[in-house]
This record gives structure tokens, C-alpha cells and sequence, in this order.
């Protein structure tokens, strides 16, 4: 009985990863195309001899170049969203805090926002430098200015305070919600449109340059993961407490922000804002494991990556051959789930 | 030997500690008393790091506070503070464990049930260890973080000879007697494994029963320092606390025992009525 | 910047693969089509618009979500989405072996996959000029290999905005028109300078009376006051018909000569603002309710 949870964590973290595995294989063999794993030998094999047969080359493009990237994508947002969400609520000691909190989303929306708007006029030379990547770079450096601006502001004394962090978090969100309202209402409807699309989310655009864009990235949250394990758990009884169980608890939180900054801004970058995740899957873990991180953070990120996994082969399958946006999706799947578990479990335990 | 010298700390222009040197030697229990304000917590925080002085220095065996890195001083110390909240729902085994997690003890891994499960018989919360902590009672919840203290410091491996230090901000505030009793002896028998014990604590008769040196505190600064026999003193305590208090004393061996002045409160509600 | 320094090393091996890769399905593409293409996956409203006049409506395989004209293309093709949020792998499952796409069609990213895929992409582009349809007709003809009736639609096009144009010399006082996009709570959005409106509006002979704003733009009533226009074109929708009243209880529009002397328009808005085949004849109904003592020919398209 007294190893139960810990058990649970583990057992958890298995199923987690089989989870995952069948969520890439779906993600890699179904599509609008009908084109399915099975092709891969074909696909290899004419890619090693070198095959111009029109529908080997067909296959390859499908698997090679669509899905193939568009699955690693998948499952870093997935992963990186709602990694970042368990270390924002650890930190916040809040179950509802969300890695928007640190700004990231609204400064990542700004910029993107000002690339589609005003790419024509003031933006163009940032367009023109970039090309199909202007957005996805522009979103990324929005993000983690905007944090760093926040981290400023909230860390003035040497001392990142959360409290100010939460209340500076506010303010400039609202800031650059005023100037990405601004720019929306300059904007015409062609573009505004391309913002409303945007803000919902999707993987369509995934392909190699952007997965190999984003690589630095999960490495950082990956190097990150196992040492701010412990500093959360401290940090779920307090600063003071964390400090005391030998956390070096200013570096730790330099560490978390920044680690879900750049996460979070490349995961908005390539895939624009997809919400949900970072709350649900943690709340769903500690619902079953309990709130140690040693089992949150891993079983997050396995399990986020599933659940966008699965939410974008429904988004590509639902209106073939259109799409539907990723956040759509997300939330109308992950929503009743939520419920339930909620009206099941209660919200974390405390029946 | 934990030791504080010419510590002052000031906030907002407030100086909360004026002037203190204080010796915390290992195997006694030593007790910080003294009315509400007076800057005991604050003393302890700055013994164990938390906050940093805004003059002088508290050095562990000779070396500045300061030099130690979070974890180097989470193996030498473990400490209590008076309250904490949780936001998620540990299980009482999941924070006691907490403290055998420092990073460095060897061979803590396969211990770490068994540390834990030590830590909570010792604060009599056996078979506690599935709950979930946020539906303890207060006490409960206070006992649990001293387990989880005593947890952290059986758990650390380090040189032979080097301070430890166990501190405590009132771990009797939410306790009904028999849990004071056990705590306090718990306290004690940590003393007398060679460790320094401090404790912050308002109940000036369990001072003086448990605690070997007792250190008086009054608007930042130390007012007396002594056996309890010696502090314990209408004169020293009336003034410190700025009211009457009479001080007796049991039969021998003569612990002294502290009550406000009785008759006085017993004819002021005389006249009242 | 920071992201491709970065990864160099990585991004090299990957470079290499892509290379590879790359260099396979650009070798497709270079096949000769020797044959009229017969699966097109049109993209853009007026591309689908442009099929349909020509007679190749049987060669369309897929459109995308703005081919609302005619009706018949939503209904009995695949619909690959809005043409800018497409789905590389959902436009290259309908089996097209022709991409005719407007050059708005998005995400860039998709874009480019297609344009690398093993499929013929033709990119058509796009203004809002007389010109540019006769050139888009011409493009899209080509494309499919109806020269012939790309041609004479082309030429058709090009004869009736002749025809406006002869038209518009006749006009003595030009009206200030005013286009209203939609009225929403009592706020009119109304068509400024550089929309397919404003473009519209100058076929037809017109003066923009809201060219001193840019695009479509939500307007306050006092600034409608300041307009004043002479006549109100708006947006008819499906399945309303009090839009004229609507327009005509705008606060600051009652003063109008507009509102004082009834002169409000509803048009169908793919069709006034489309800049398909249809366009000439919608700018030509528009200046016949403007202008209805110009000489104008009997033969004129009323939609």
C-alpha cells in the first residue's frame, strides 16, 4: 500500500510510452492520402536504388516528407506544451497556471501577428530575410523577448519574485494583446483570417527545416527535465522549504522559465497556439500518480506528445482532403475528458 | 559549532536583529524564547541561511554560511519552519521522502522507504504514510515536516565530526500535550547523538523542561542567555515580556515553571463583574 | 538566425538527405506532359470561375472552399479547404495532375511542398484589374490546354471593360458611392481605398466616398456623417432581406443623399467583388443602377 503510488507512477510511465508508440504509428500511416506504413519497405528501397515510378515517388513525399515531419513535430509541441505546462504549475504551486503565464504565448502571437499583418509594408525586409520561415522565427524571438522583458521585471532584485511574475505576466499580456489587437484592426480581411487561423493552431506546414529548427530545442528541455525534477517537488512545499531540502532555488527558477520559453516559443513557432495541453495531460497524470514530478514531467511529455499526436491525425482525417484546425480538435476531444475526470476524480484528489 | 556573529538585519529600513552572537553548540538543545515580534524566526532563518544579514556572519565549523552552496548546507542542516502549505496532494511518505532526496547520499535510493518510515515512527506517525497530507489535522501536518527534517538528516552522509544541525520554529504550536511530549523528547534524543538542536519555541515551561541553554530575545536583541534555572527569573522575564509573570518552581530537582500573575488577572475579573 | 547556427552540424547531414531527395522528385516533375491535363485541383474562386467559363468544368477534380461560383463546383467536387489553410497530403489525395493555385494560396509552407511534389503546380496572380483578368483567363486556359477558349473569353473580358470604359467618358458627375461590407450592432464596415471594392467601384464609374480610409474598415457614425455618400452599394446574403432597412436606420448615414433620396444597392458579393469572367458584367449592373441615363446596350448581363 505504501509503494502504491509509486507503482502507479511507473506502471504509468510504460503505458505512456506504448501510448505514444501507437500514436506515431497512426500519425505516420494515416492520412488523406490512403498511403499507409506498409509502403515504407517500397518507399526504402526506391529511395536506396534511386526509383522515378510516379507513385513510389508519391509515397516517399507522403511518408518521408509529410508525415514523417509533420509526426516529429507533432510530438515535440505536444511534448515541449505540456512539459512546460507541469513546470509552470510546479512553480506557480497552481494547477492552473499555464506556460502563457511567463508571456511567451502573448509575445509569440504579437510578432506573429505583426509578420502576417504587416509583411507587405513594415515587415517586409523581416519577410523578405526569411522567407517561409519569417513567421515561425518571428514567433520564437516575440516569445522569448517577451520573457526575458518579464524575468526582468520580476527578477530587478536578483530575486525572481513569483508574485510579481504572476502580475507583470498579466500586464504585458494585456499590452501586446493591445498591440496585437491593433494591428488586427489595420489589417484587412484576407489577413485577418490568416490571424484567425494562426491562433487556432496546425502541423500542416511540418517539414524538415522546421524539425531540424526545432531540435536545439527539445534538447534543452530534455537536459533540462531531470535536474528541475527534484526543485519542483521542493518547490511544491515552498520556496523557503525547497531552499531548505538544498534546492538552489534562484537557479532553478531561471532555469524553468527559460526552458519553457524556448520550448513553448518554438513549439507556438511552428505550430501556432494550441492551448489545452499544458493543462490537461499534467492534471491527468497527478489524477493517477499523484503530484511527484519524478513521474509528472516524463509521463507529460510522453503522453502530450500522444495526445496532439491523436488530435492532428483527426484534424487531417475529419474533412479530407481539407483540415481542421489542430485547436479544434484539441479541445473538442480533450474536453470532455477533462470533464469527466474531473467530475470522476475531483479535482486532484481532495474528495 | 553553528555560530552567529554581530548579526544585524534590516528590511525596509527596520532593523529586525541588532547586535547578535550566538554559539549553537552540538548535543544540547538549545531554546530561542521571547515575546511575539521579537525576532526569533528571524534569527533562526538567517542560522540557517534563509535570509542573509545585512551585517556580520554565521559560520558552520569555521566556514561563512555564505560559501556553502544549497546543498552542501541541506546535508548539514535540516529545518522546520513554522508553517508550510501544500498545493498538490503529496502523501505524507511522499514528503517525508522528500528529505532523504538530496542529491549525493549514496545508496539512499533502496533506504529511502525505510529512512522514512524510521522519521515518522519517531514522531508517532505510524501507518500514516499512504495518507494524503492535505487531509491531516494541523498537528499531523506539523509532525509531518519534522519527520521529513529528521528524515533529511539521517539520510546525509558526511564526515566524521562535521555539525549537524536539527532547527525547528515552534514545533509544539499546533500539538496536543502527549505529541508536545513526544516531539520534544524526540528533539532530545537527537541532542544526544551528538546534534545541534535549536528550537524557536513560545512555551516557556516546556523550555524549560526540555531545553539545555536557553537564549532570550526581545526587540532584536539577546536580553539573557543561560540554564533555564538562570533565565527563568521574574525580574528578567517581566521585563522582556512587559508584564507580570511569576515564576515558580517544581519540587526537586526545582524545574522552574512560568504563570502570568494570577491574582491579578483572577481581581481584575473580580471588578469587571 | 540564432535557431540555423545552431543546428549546423545536424542540419548539414539533413541538407544532404533533402538534397537527395529533393533531386528525385524535381526529375518528376520535368516529364512532358504531352497530353491535356485531366485531374486539376483548382485553387482560388475566380480560377474555379475562370474552368467553368471555358467548358473545362469536367477536367476539375477538387476546388477550395472560396470556389463558391457557380454553386455546382462545392457540390460535386472535393473540397480541399480554404485555399489558405491547406493540407499538403489532402491536395495531393485527390489525385490531381494539375495544381492551378492563386497566388494567395497558403500556408507558404504547404505551398512549397506542393510546388516540389510530383504534381504540375501553376501559380496564377492576382490584382484587381481589368488587365489581370484577361491575363488570368488566358494563364488558366493554357494551363489546361483550351488556348482557343481561353482567347476569346479573354478577348470578350477585354471588350466589355472597353466598353465600360467608353461608358464611364460619358459620365458627367461622377456619384460618391459608398460600399458597406457588413453592418454589425449598428457599425458599418465599409470598403477604403486598394479593396476589391474600391476597385469595383471605379469600374463602374464611380468615386469611392470612403477612400480615405484603407481596406475594409469598421467606421463610427460621425464619420459616416462626414462622408456623405450619394448612393450605398452593400453585401447581400443568403437568406435576409431586410439589409436595405438596415442600412438605411444608420444614424449617420440618414442624412445622406444616399438614405434622403433611397438610392441603396444590394448586390451579391462574390459576383461585384469575385474579379472573375463575371466581373465586367457586375460593374456594368452596378453602373446601370447608378448611372440610368447612359446609353447603355440592351444585351447586358443581369445576375
Amino acid at each position: 500500500m505504501r509503494q502504491g503510488r509509486e507503482r502507479v507512477g511507473y506502471q504509468l510511465i510504460v503505458v505512456s510510452v506504448l501510448v505514444l508508440i501507437a500514436a506515431v504509428l497512426a500519425s505516420l500511416s494515416l492520412g488523406a492520402t490512403g498511403i499507409t506504413l506498409s509502403a515504407l519497405g517500397r518507399v526504402l528501397h526506391a529511395y536506396v536504388f534511386g526509383s522515378t515510378d510516379a507513385e513510389r515517388v508519391t509515397e516517399q513525399l507522403v511518408l518521408l516528407d509529410i508525415r514523417l515531419p509533420r509526426t516529429l513535430l507533432g510530438v515535440f509541441v505536444g511534448a515541449a506544451l505540456a512539459v512546460s505546462g507541469a513546470m509552470m504549475q510546479g512553480l506557480f504551486r497552481n494547477p492552473l497556471a499555464d506556460p502563457g503565464i511567463v508571456g511567451v504565448s502573448s509575445g509569440a502571437a504579437l510578432a506573429a501577428v505583426a509578420t502576417i499583418a504587416l509583411g507587405n509594408s513594415l515587415a517586409a525586409p523581416w519577410t523578405k530575410a526569411f522567407g517561409v520561415y519569417a513567421l515561425p522565427f518571428a514567433a520564437f524571438l516575440g516569445g522569448f523577448l517577451t520573457t526575458t522583458l518579464l524575468v526582468l521585471i520580476a527578477g530587478r532584485r536578483g530575486q525572481l519574485m513569483v508574485g510579481t511574475l504572476l502580475l507583470a505576466g498579466i500586464a504585458i499580456g494585456a499590452m501586446s494583446g493591445a498591440l496585437t489587437g491593433l494591428i488586427a484592426y489595420a489589417s484587412d480581411d484576407r489577413e485577418l483570417r490568416d490571424l484567425t487561423l494562426w491562433s487556432l493552431g496546425s502541423l500542416s506546414g511540418a517539414s524538415w527545416p522546421k524539425v531540424m529548427a526545432i531540435l536545439p530545442f527539445m534538447a534543452i528541455i530534455f537536459l533540462a527535465l531531470p535536474r528541475v525534477t527534484r526543485a519542483l517537488n521542493g518547490f511544491l512545499l515552498g520556496e523557503a522549504e525547497a531552499f531548505h531540502l538544498g534546492i538552489d532555488v534562484e537557479r532553478m527558477k531561471w532555469l524553468i522559465i527559460f526552458a519553457t520559453a524556448a520550448s513553448v516559443g518554438a513549439a507556438v513557432a511552428v505550430a501556432g497556439i494550441v492551448g489545452f495541453v499544458g493543462i490537461v495531460v499534467p492534471h491527468f497524470i497527478r489524477l493517477i500518480a499523484g503530484p511527484d514530478h519524478r513521474f509528472v514531467l516524463p509521463c507529460s511529455a510522453l503522453l502530450g506528445a500522444a495526445l496532439l499526436l491523436l488530435a492532428d491525425v483527426i484534424a487531417r482525417l475529419a474533412v479530407r482532403p481539407a483540415e481542421l484546425p489542430l485547436g479544434i480538435v484539441m479541445a473538442a476531444i480533450g474536453a470532455p475528458v477533462f470533464l469527466h475526470l474531473v467530475l470522476r476524480r475531483g479535482v486532484g484528489g481532495l474528495e | 559549532m553553528l555560530e552567529a556573529r554581530e548579526i544585524v538585519l534590516e528590511r525596509r529600513g527596520r532593523r529586525l536583529l541588532d547586535g547578535i552572537d550566538i554559539a549553537i553548540p552540538s548535543g544540547l538543545v538549545t531554546a530561542i524564547v521571547g515575546p511575539n515580534g521579537a525576532g526569533k524566526s528571524m534569527l533562526l532563518k538567517v542560522l540557517a541561511g534563509e535570509l542573509a544579514p545585512t551585517a556580520g556572519s554565521v559560520q558552520l565549523d569555521g566556514k561563512d554560511l555564505r560559501t556553502f552552496s544549497a546543498l552542501a548546507l541541506a546535508r548539514r542542516r535540516a529545518m522546520v519552519p513554522q508553517s508550510t502549505n501544500l498545493s498538490f496532494p503529496f502523501t505524507v511518505v511522499e514528503v517525508v521522502r522528500l528529505g532523504a532526496s538530496v542529491p549525493g547520499f549514496d545508496g539512499i535510493k533502496t533506504r529511502a522507504h525505510e529512512l522514512a518510515d524510521q522519521a515518522l515512527q519517531c514522531v508517532g506517525l505510524e501507518g500514516f504514510g499512504a495518507r494524503l497530507y492535505n487531509e491531516l489535522s494541523g498537528g499531523e501536518k506539523q509532525r509531518v515536516h519534522i519527520a521529513r527534517a529528521l528524515c533529511q538528516l539521517d539520510a546525509a552522509h558526511r564526515a566524521e565530526g562535521e555539525t549537524t544541525v536539527l532547527m525547528l520554529d515552534e514545533p509544539t504550536s499546533s500539538l496536543d500535550l502527549a505529541h508536545q511530549v513526544r516531539v520534544l523528547d524526540e528533539a532530545r534524543r537527537q541532542a544526544s547523538i551528538g546534534r545541534a538542536v535549536l528550537l524557536v519555541i513560545h512555551d516557556l515551561n516546556l523550555a524549560a523542561a526540555w531545553a539545555d541553554d536557553i537564549v532570550l530575545v526581545s526587540a532584536g536583541r539577546i536580553r539573557a542567555r543561560g540554564k533555564p534555572a538562570e533565565i527563568f527569573d521574574n525580574g528578567i522575564l517581566s521585563e522582556a515580556y512587559g508584564c507580570a509573570i511569576q515564576v515558580n518552581r517544581t519540587p526537586a530537582p526545582g524545574v522552574p515553571y512560568m504563570l502570568p500573575h494570577l491574582i491579578a488577572a483572577a481581581s481584575r475579573r473580580g471588578e469587571a463583574g | 538566425m540564432l535557431k540555423v547556427s545552431s543546428l549546423a552540424p545536424a542540419g548539414l547531414v539533413c541538407a544532404l538527405a533533402l538534397a537527395v531527395m529533393t533531386s528525385v522528385t524535381s526529375a518528376q516533375t520535368e516529364k512532358p506532359g504531352a497530353a491535356p491535363p485531366s485531374a486539376v485541383v483548382a485553387i482560388g474562386g475566380d480560377i474555379t470561375e475562370i474552368l467553368y467559363a471555358i467548358g473545362a468544368e469536367k477536367r476539375i477534380v477538387a476546388v477550395d472552399a472560396t470556389s463558391q461560383f457557380p454553386p455546382e463546383a462545392l457540390q460535386e467536387k472535393k473540397n480541399v479547404g480554404y485555399m489558405r489553410a491547406l493540407s499538403t497530403e489532402g491536395v495531393l489525395s485527390v489525385n490531381g495532375d494539375l495544381i492551378i493555385a492563386s497566388d494567395r494560396a497558403g500556408p507558404p509552407d504547404v505551398v512549397k511542398a506542393l510546388k516540389s511534389a510530383p504534381v504540375k503546380y501553376i501559380e496564377i496572380a492576382d490584382d484587381f484589374s481589368p488587365g489581370s483578368i484577361a491575363n488570368k483567363v488566358q494563364q488558366v486556359a493554357r494551363a489546361v490546354g483550351l488556348d482557343a477558349a481561353g482567347e476569346s473569353l479573354a478577348a470578350r473580358i477585354g471588350r466589355d471593360f472597353d466598353k465600360l470604359a467608353e461608358l464611364r467618358k460619358q459620365i458627367k458627375r461622377p456619384l460618391r458611392v459608398l460600399f458597406l461590407l457588413n453592418v454589425a450592432n449598428g457599425r458599418a464596415t465599409v470598403g477604403g481605398a486598394q479593396s476589391s471594392a474600391d476597385a469595383i467601384l471605379k469600374l463602374a464609374g464611380a468615386e469611392n466616398a470612403a477612400a480615405t480610409v484603407t481596406g475594409y474598415k469598421p467606421v463610427s457614425d460621425e464619420a459616416l456623417v462626414e462622408i456623405r455618400p450619394d448612393a450605398v452599394v452593400g453585401m447581400r446574403r443568403s437568406g435576409s432581406g431586410h439589409e436595405t432597412d438596415q442600412i438605411a436606420s444608420i444614424k449617420g448615414l440618414s442624412t445622406s443623399p444616399a438614405v434622403k433620396n433611397n438610392r441603396i444597392l444590394q448586390m451579391d458579393g462574390l459576383y461585384l467583388l469575385g474579379f472573375g469572367p463575371r466581373s465586367p458584367a457586375a460593374a456594368l449592373d452596378l453602373m446601370r443602377w447608378l448611372y440610368p441615363e447612359l446609353p447603355f446596350a440592351q444585351t447586358g448581363h443581369r445576375q
